[in-house]
Order: C-alpha cells, then structure tokens, then sequence
C-alpha cells in the first residue's frame, strides 16, 4: 500500500504507456492473427472440401470452393437405399434411448451418492469405483452379451453405454452445487428422497442433464468399435460402421441412383457427422461447460 | 480410518457376493454350453419344425433381392414334400470376415439356441479345420444313400472332399469353379494388339504396358496375392506362375511353397510391374467388390484394362455391369475377351486353378444319435438336388419373383434407347425376370450354379445364355484342379499369423521396400520352425 | 477416491447427530434411496461385473467348445510371444508421444489464443477447433484415408504430384516409416482444439493483476507469457498428463480405423492384438486372448494406482 502511495506518480507516466501498448497493434499480434487463421483454415478445410465433394457429381482430387456439377444423388441415395437409410435410423434410435438411458441411471446414482449419511454410501461408491480401474476385458465382455442376447443387436449400443461411471460422478458433482437449504425446506415440508429428486433436484440441473445427456450422445452416435466387434447382421448395424464399411472395405451397396464412388462416401461422411455439427453451434457452451466439470473441478 | 477400511471391506464383500451370486447362475450359462443339450435325445423319428441356415453372399437372393419369397417358396414346397412344415431362418453374412463370424457363433451358442445353425456353408479351409473339432456330423451315409446319387454327375466332388478314414463332413452340390483372366476388347484394339498375340508372360506385360500411363492400370485384383483364401494366386494367375505362397503337396511330398525360388521369382515381377505402374496399387488393398467396380466403373480413365475373376456367370455380370456403367457400348457382349492361359501358366499348373468347392456342413449337437442331423440332411440338402423344385429355388430363386414361365414382356432401360431392350416371353417357356433390386438387369441365378452343379435339374428349365454357356465351356477347357488345402493342428493354430505375415511381407516386397529375398528369408526367421512343424504333421497324416 | 468421499461442510456440522441414530433407523429413513440405487446397481452388475467372473477363462484354453484348465500356459505363451511385446511398447509409445503433442500442442494454442484480444474472433477461432472432437474415429479416418489415398482422387497426392513436390504417388498409410507421424497429425487434428477448453478455463481465472504488474516491470508480450501465463499453467498441464497417463493401455480405435496389416509392426496396439487374436483368427483361443487382456487390465490399474498417488501430491485428490 504505502509502496503504492509513493509511487502514484511515476505509475501515472507508465500506466499511460501502458495503455498505449495494449491498444497497439502489435507485429505480434499480426502474427497471430495470422497464425490462428491458419490454424483454423487447417481444421475447416479438410471440412469444406468434404462438404463440397459430397454435392459434386464427379469425383474430383482438386479442392473446389463449390461442386461443380451440382447434385444431392449422394444423399438421396442414402435416404433411399436400405442398406445405408436402416443404419443411420439405428444410430438415432440407439442414440436417444442410450442417452436418456444414461441420464436416468447417472442422475439416480449421482444423486444418491450425494446422501452423506446413508449407511452403505462408501461402499456403494467403491462398487462403482472399482469398475472404472477394473474391467473384464474384450472376451469375457463378449461372451456376457451373448448371454444376454444382445450380440447382433444394435441395443448393446444401448446397454453398453447405458452406464457411464464417470458421468454419473460429474453428475454428482453437479448436484452438490444445488443449495442444501432448498433441500431442507422441501424436507421440512414432507416431500420424499423421490420428490426432491423430481421436484427440486432435477429442474435445477437443466444444463447439467443438457451437458451430460450430450456427453452420453456423442459416445453414441459416434461408437464404431462396438459395432464392430459385437455386430455382424447387417440389419442392426449403425451409421459409423456403415460408412467404416463402405470407405474401407470398399464395400458399396447397389444403389438406385447412378451416383459416383467418391460423391456417396463423402456424403455419408457429412450424414455421419451432421446431427452434432448442425446442433453443435447451439450447444457448444453445454460441451464445454461438461468437460470443466469434469477436470477443471478443483 | 476406521471407516475407510470398513467400507473397503463392505466394497469388497459386496463384490464377493454379488459375483459368487452370479458365479452359480453363469456355471449353468457360459460353462453349461459344454453340456449336451436336451433335445434331440428321443430317438427314432426327428420332426425338425425350424432349421437355421448361415450363408454367405453366394445366396444371390439376399434380403434386398427377394429372400422372403425364396424362403417362402422353400417352405411351402418342402411343407408338400416332407408332410409337415419346416420353418427356414437365414443368416447371410458379409464375405469378409465370414469365418471368425461362423467361429465366434459356433463357440459361444449350443444347437438349439437362437442363431446357433443347423446347417451352414464353408470353404474347403474351413471344412478343414472343423472337421476334426467333433462340431460337424459325419455325413458320409447320409450322402452315400441320398436320393440324388443316382443323377450324380460329378460324384469325384464329394469323393474328393473324404477324410482319411473315409468320412464326409462336408457336402458340395457344385464343383468349385475357378478364375480366368478377362481383358477389355477396347483397350486390345488401342493397344493395337489381339488377344491371340498374347501367349507368354512378355507378351502379356507388353500389352500391359501399352495401356498404362500413371492413371490408368494394366491391371487390378483383390490384393497381390490373397493368402487367406484359397487357391492364393488365383486373382493374379499370371504373376503368380508356378509359384504357390502356401503347403501344398508336390510330387507326393508336403511342401511350403512360400519359401520356393517360384514365390521369389513371383514377388521380383510383382514387384516390377509395381514399379513399371502397370499394376494398379489400389490392388494392395482392395477387396473382391471394389477391384472388380473399379474395373468396370464408369470412369474408364482411372480403370484397368485387365482383370481375373470368376468364369461363367461373372463374364456376364461384369459385362452387364460395363453395360450399365456405359462402357464400350459398341462392343456389346464381345466387351471383354478371355484370355487363355499364358504359356507359363500352362507350363507349370496345366492352366487356370479350379479351386475346391465350398461345402455345405451340418452341425453336431453331440448326443450320440444321428436322427436331428439326418432330420436335417434330407430336409435340406436332399431337396437341394431333388432336379426339381427345390433345387430350382436354390438355382434359380422364386417363381413369379426372380423366374416365371407365364407370358410376359418387359423392358430393361426404357429410358435409354441405346441400352433399352425388350423380352417377350410365350406362356410356358422358362426366363429369368428383373433383379428385383436392380429391374434394368436380368436375374441370373441364385445360390447353385445351373452348370457347376453335381446333378443337373431334370425339368429342362435352363437359362440359355450364350455367354455364360462359352465362359463355362471356356473355363472347363482351361482348367486343372486345384492343390487340396492342407489341414494340420499347428496350421490352424498359426494360421492367422502366417496370413497376416505373408500378406505384409508380399506387399513390401512388391511395392520395394524389401527384396523378394528378404521377404522369403525373413519369413524362414519369423516362422521356419512352425512352417516345418506344419510340414511334419502334414506329412505324417 | 476422494470425489466420492468428500463431505460438504453442511453435513459435517450435525454430523455427530447423525452417528447418534441407529443403524436400523438410518437405513429405514434412507430406503428411497436403495430404491433409487437398485437400478444403477443392476446395470453395473450386468456390464461390469458379470464378464469380471470371465476371467477365470486366463487359466484355461478355450477353442470352439473344448474349454480345459491350463493354469499358466496362456501366461507364459503370451510373455514368448514377440508380436505381443511388440503390441506392448507400440501401445505405450503410440499413446504416450501421442499424449504428450497432443498436450503440448493444446498448451500452445491456448497461451496465444489467451493473447487474442478481438473476443469475436477469439470465440469464433474456439468454435472452429473445437469441431473435429465431435467427429468419430471412423469418420476421421475415412475423411484422411480419402485424402490420402494414393488414387486418382486422392487429394494430397494429385496435388503435390500437380505442384511438383512428388513424381509418384506415395501410399502414406501403408509406408513403415510415414504412419505413425500420421497417425499422431491426425490425433492432433482432432483433439488439439477440444484440448484447449480446460488450459483456457485455467487462464481465464488467472489474476489480471499478474499481467498488470508485469507490465509495469516493462514485460514483453513473450516475458509476460513465460513468466505469468505459463507458470499459471503448470498444475494443470500436469494433471492432464497424469489423468491421461493412467488410460494409456486402453487405446483401440484411434489405431484401430487407420492401421493394417503392413504397418502393424509400428502400430499394432494390445487391443488391436487382442482383438485380431480374438476376431480376425480362424479358432480362436479365447483363453489366450483373455489372459491378454487380463495383463493389460492389470498393468492398467497399477497404472491407474501409481497416478492416483502422483495426482494426490500435485493436487491433493486422487484421480478416480
């Protein structure tokens, strides 16, 4: 403080030099401007040449700005031909019923692990600890599902990722921010663990359920190794594995439309990848917001 | 403290029992497997209501294409033939990856479970392989008594496929067909050559190379050699030569091939005609389906003028497919020229390899009593050769869907008047009608093929087309059969890591990065103990 | 374990009430609870639990239906077997360098990105980066395998062949020696962005004081981000490492979509062994493959363990 006092004056002088570096538009700052228009030309171009592939009626190695011979034959092929239209219809069906699978099941766990005198609380916590650092590996796995049918099916996508133990803590963590006072007072005025639940609890954690529910999305939409492993029938297969299948393997299905090689792959790319990309604007503050939760969480 | 360490153990505790809980009800599940199942165990007559099937793609008529009414149509005929009705479940799997699917299913399901198969379809490797895992009934009687014996035309099919000791667990009702080298008539005549002139290696690769500019290929295949599939060499027949990249038996003794100067002398040219850019590169990782569309893709400029695959109804198909791609429409079906078997070919194999045929097998459920997989045997596959009904579903499709012999007219590319073509058909004369998934191209068959098969229909309906009829004739002129696939425990066992390993070293050597040498000698480093174990075990059977 | 076990202060304060009540009376008041856990308890039991009693499958070997006891025999194959420890280093060499760029890289972007005064183009910039992370494994590997691919339409090498930089076409995911500085551009394509959320949200609650008073030291730009930014930064950079050190052994399907069979001596992981071991073969040995696995959960949770110690020095709570 008294250094403070002492010194007003001569920091009059250097604040007002201060001000004038920070306003200036530094050689620095040209650079990274520059830099980050690069680097951001480097995500968004292999983006755009996909974008632009999949509407041009030939497939072309030059990056174009806009097809040339302009089409929509690629996606009309795939909302047309069974064998590409059931597996994306599956990679939504799978997707919503796991997500509202997952935040139904984190949000029970989360909250219940939230009761701090509940006898029983650590080693409910440690039962669900134990799988996060413990697992039974790619076999033993296998063989369960098939015990539970749910081999060449695409609800395994729905079982698999029903529980996530990691969202369910950051659930937790979330609720641990609602104000017990509030939960007193509905104590006080007879509401049960269950009403709480329903009528303070989860209507408080609207942007918790947004960020999780997106976090339980994403794994699903985008899960390809599932499939893979557990899914060999056609039918049940979903839209990653799908366009896995075709790129790779080569593996084009007869389609209606006369519709080039390279236009169909990159129009299944931007089918894979749209749901997220069209809502990801919109929702971008509830992915970020997730992943703070998680690791920032001090 | 304390209560960290209490609620460690009431964690662990927790587990303990929860797990001993599920550990006795998983003895009876995962572990119960082992044990045979109830039915079946009555003996005498079998009533089989259900029958599960697993496929391949060779059943043509898949779900797009018309399955139900063939599976409809089945059972309908075989409710008519056996007095009561047999429900026919089909699981068609992709080609790839076919065999670890049939392994992992035939592993963790029991007969009579859901999806476990009563029947299913393997390739002569595979039928190898189960045969001595006790999971396949012996259907050698079955087989000898069958009703279809007495029309058999090719009965050395079946005899070739015998055990030692004389047992039959695999049935074939076709012969296995082969490839033959196919070159586009268009690129002949811009090369300015015939393919008569052709008659050698140099002649061939010379024609190769008149046609190949960096962005068109003289020729593509599924992969430079493809080690996981018998008969190895059969996609690049000319390459490969003499040269066999697996254990074979040679003038009566096991050998293996890879390590023979015939497979360093196949890689040095491989990789030659990598270098030289007459082989597409695309062939290092394409599979059957993207060589053969990138063959007849409707960009010519980026295509090959060379390709082997499947004789008879492939020339066809591939055909149809450049018809349907606009390509060369002026050649009609003189598109493509089959080539014959350069003088080498000849030389060493005698001409292109017939392959041995894939089976049909019947699974075991182990209780001793044969009457489920009889049940089994003349419900399926006696029918399956009945020269009638049948087996006209099994070559053809469904009636009225993919075949019909009622009076029609229909047109196939009404909208293209080049391409456009219009069948008439008087009632009673047999034809085959539009792929159901594809009305601009005509069916062509379904799983049997009309002349690989062992015995021939009886009710006169064939599907005269000529090009189809000079492919077959073509191939048998040309062929020789293939070396029986070697079957050994440490082969099995291995078998993976030799394919996975030869396919590697293959391709390096082909595109350089090693020389053919060092491909052949590191692969006597990495497994020249297990292959002469192999050797031995082959040897002493 | 600590984000399960640590008590609000609220609780704490009637704590000694609450241990006064009987266990009896503290369950039955609690019961709605159980209730809710059941639910969640199940799911866990089936999918976690349940393949654990798998396992025991490590001691026996288990081809087709021939399922016997053979006590070490997987273990000692498995540790003969040089793919296996070829997997083993690949695993950790792949995942550690890929780490650690992908850190470093993050660290980077933010710090100048933290520089960037034009917030419109600040978040605009975070919305583009952010956008690979969305995308599958599948779908990036598919964009970069078109791209890649040595074909006629293959972007890379038509246009550098175009610009004269190659004479011909090189086949980049098939080279020995191109492949891994691949795979980890890749990876950095698409995490790097996402990277950035959490050192961007340690900067943000930096005290602007620090930078202020470096100023009036005369700090440059480049002092300031050494001397303030970058010390800032520190704890978290650990803690990323350290969280993600302990999942090393789990990568798939990053390798997964973008190897095969030429390059699988650089990149062939446990998991991709495991599962060709597993999937790819003719008869399995479902033994063998699980007692791999088994290793690998092992060394896992050692892993897991040793970074749960290192978090608990650098932070003071455990990882998990």
């Amino acid at each position: 403080m008294d250094n403070a006092n002492l010194m007003r004056l001569g920091r009059k002088a250097e604040e007002q030099e201060y001000t004038k570096r920070r306003f200036k538009f530094s050689a620095f700052d040209f650079t990274n401007y520059i830099v980050f228009i690069i680097i951001a030309l480097i995500v968004i171009l292999p983006m755009w040449k996909v974008i632009v592939d999949s509407m041009n009626s030939v497939g072309v190695y030059q990056f174009r700005f806009w097809p040339e011979n302009f089409t929509l034959d690629g996606y009309r092929t795939i909302f047309t031909t069974r064998k590409l239209f059931r597996p994306f219809m599956n990679s939504v069906v799978t997707t919503v019923a796991g997500t509202f699978l997952g935040l139904a099941l984190s949000t029970l766990g989360g909250y219940v692990l939230n009761q701090y005198d509940m006898p029983g609380r650590s080693a409910m916590s440690m039962f669900l600890m134990i799988t996060m650092v413990f697992t039974g590996g790619m076999i033993p796995e296998y063989l369960v599902m098939k015990q539970l049918g749910l081999v060449d099916s695409m609800w395994i996508l729905v079982v698999k990722h029903g529980i996530n133990v990691y969202n369910l803590v950051l659930m937790k963590n979330f609720f641990e921010g609602i104000p017990v006072s509030l939960i007193e007072a509905a104590k006080i005025d007879g509401c049960s663990a269950m009403g709480i639940f329903f009528r303070i609890v989860l209507p408080l954690s609207k942007a918790a359920l947004a960020s999780i529910g997106l976090m339980y999305a994403v794994t699903i939409w985008n899960d390809y190794s599932t499939v893979q492993i557990y899914i060999t029938n056609p039918d049940q297969v979903n839209f990653q594995y799908m366009l896995r299948v075709m790129i790779m393997d080569g593996d084009t299905p007869t389609t209606a439309y006369k519709v080039s090689q390279d236009t169909l792959y990159y129009a299944s790319i931007i089918c894979a990848i749209l749901p997220f990309m069209v809502a990801y604007p919109f929702l971008q503050k509830y992915f970020v917001k997730g992943v703070n939760a998680g690791a920032v969480k001090e | 403290m304390k209560r960290k360490i209490v609620s460690v153990i009431l964690a662990v505790s927790m587990c303990t029992a929860l797990l001993a809980g599920c550990g006795s009800k998983s003895s009876d599940g995962v572990l119960g497997e082992m044990e045979a199942p109830e039915e079946g165990t009555e003996s005498g007559d079998f009533e089989l209501d259900n029958i599960n099937i697993i496929v391949d793609g060779t059943l043509t008529a898949t779900v797009e294409n018309g399955q139900d009414a063939f599976v409809e149509q089945w059972e309908s005929a075989i409710a008519e033939k056996l007095g009561h009705e047999v429900k026919l479940n089909i699981t068609q799997l992709d080609h790839s990856d076919y065999s670890g699917t049939v392994s992992r299913t035939l592993t963790t399901g029991a007969p009579g479970d859901e999806g476990y198969p009563d029947a299913l379809i393997m390739s002569a490797t595979m039928l190898r392989q189960y045969q001595t895992t006790g999971l396949l009934w012996n259907l050698k009687d079955a087989y000898d008594n069958a009703e279809f014996q007495s029309r058999l035309q090719y009965p050395e099919v079946n005899e070739n496929m015998e055990t030692s000791d004389g047992a039959l667990y695999g049935f074939a009702p076709t012969y296995g067909n082969g490839c033959v080298t196919y070159i586009k008539q268009s690129w002949l005549d811009k090369a300015g050559m015939k393919a008569e002139d052709i008659k050698t290696f140099d002649d061939y690769y010379d024609f190769l190379k008149k046609v190949s500019d960096g962005k068109t290929y003289g020729v593509i295949a599924a992969g430079y050699g493809k080690v996981d599939e018998t008969p190895y060499i059969n996609y690049m027949p000319e390459w490969w030569q003499g040269a066999y990249p697996s254990f074979y038996e040679k003038d009566g003794a096991w050998v293996d091939g890879f390590t023979e100067q015939a497979t360093v002398d196949a890689l040095a040219r491989l990789n030659k005609g990598y270098k030289d850019g007459v082989i597409d590169p695309d062939t290092e990782e394409a599979g059957t389906k993207q060589a053969r569309e990138k063959f007849f893709s409707n960009d010519q400029s980026t295509s090959e003028g060379v390709f082997t695959y499947w004789a008879g109804t492939w020339l066809r198909t591939l055909t149809d497919n450049m018809a349907k791609n606009d390509v060369d429409n002026d050649l009609g079906d003189e598109r493509l020229v089959q080539l014959e078997p350069i003088q080498e070919i000849k030389d060493t194999w005698g001409g292109y390899l017939n392959r041995e045929a894939p089976v049909w097998v019947i699974t075991d459920d182990g209780d001793g009593n044969d009457a489920r997989e009889q049940a089994i045997f003349d419900t399926l596959f006696e029918t399956m050769l009945d020269g009638d009904r049948v087996q006209t579903l099994w070559t053809y499709g469904a009636e009225g869907v993919h075949w019909s012999t009622e009076a029609e007219s229909f047109t196939t590319n009404p909208d293209d008047p080049e391409k456009k073509q219009d069948y008439d058909y008087e009632d009673g004369e047999f034809h085959l009608r539009p792929t159901p998934n594809d009305p601009n191209t005509i069916w062509k068959k379904n799983h049997l093929d009309p002349v690989l098969v062992i015995s021939p229909l009886t009710n006169g309906f064939t599907d005269t087309d000529p090009l189809i009829e000079e492919g077959n004739k073509f191939f048998l002129a040309n062929c020789v059969d293939a070396p029986a696939a070697a079957s050994s425990e440490t082969l099995t066992e291995y078998l993976e890591d030799l394919t996975t390993v030869k396919t590697t070293l293959i391709n390096q050597a082909v595109v350089g990065e090693i020389t053919p040498e060092e491909a052949v000698e590191e692969y006597k480093a990495e497994f020249g103990d297990i292959s002469a174990q192999i050797i031995d075990e082959l040897s002493a059977e | 374990m600590s984000i399960f076990g640590k008590k609000p202060v609220e609780t704490l304060s009637n704590g000694s009430q609450v241990n006064q009540k009987s266990l009896k009376m503290r369950i039955w008041n609690n019961r709605g609870f159980y209730l809710m856990f059941l639910p969640v308890a199940i799911f866990v039991l089936l999918v976690y639990y349940w393949p654990m009693l798998g396992i025991r499958y490590a001691f026996y070997s288990y081809k087709l239906k021939n399922i016997h006891w053979v006590g070490m025999g997987n273990f000692v194959k498995l540790f003969s077997e040089p793919d296996f420890w070829q997997s083993f280093t690949n695993t950790l060499e792949l995942s550690i360098i890929k780490l650690l760029l992908n850190t470093f890289a993050a660290v980077l972007i933010s710090v100048f990105l933290n520089e960037m005064k034009n917030m419109f183009m600040k978040k605009t910039i975070q919305t583009i980066i952010y956008l690979p992370h969305f995308m599958s494994y599948a779908v990036v590997a598919a964009i970069f395998t078109l791209f890649l691919s040595p074909s006629s339409t293959g972007f890379v090498n038509e246009t550098m062949k175009e610009w004269g930089f190659l004479s011909s076409s090189i086949d980049f995911l098939h080279s020995k020696s191109l492949w891994r500085p691949i795979f980890y551009l890749i990876n950095m394509w698409k995490e790097t962005g996402w990277g950035t959320v959490i050192f961007l949200a340690t900067l943000s609650g930096i005290n602007p004081e620090l930078y202020e008073a470096a100023d009036i030291d005369g700090a440059t730009r480049l002092q300031k981000i050494m001397h303030v930014t970058l010390p800032a930064l520190s704890n978290t950079i650990i803690v990323v490492l350290i969280l993600n050190m302990a999942k090393v052994l789990n990568m798939f399907e990053p390798v997964f979509v973008l190897y095969n069979s030429r390059v699988y001596d650089v990149s062939d992981v446990i998991s991709t062994y495991v599962y060709r071991k597993t999937f790819l073969t003719a008869i399995p040995d479902y033994g063998y493959s699980t007692a791999v696995g088994l290793f690998k959960s092992v060394v896992g949770c050692i892993l897991m363990l040793i970074c749960n110690q290192a978090s608990k020095k650098v932070r003071g709570r455990g990882i998990m």
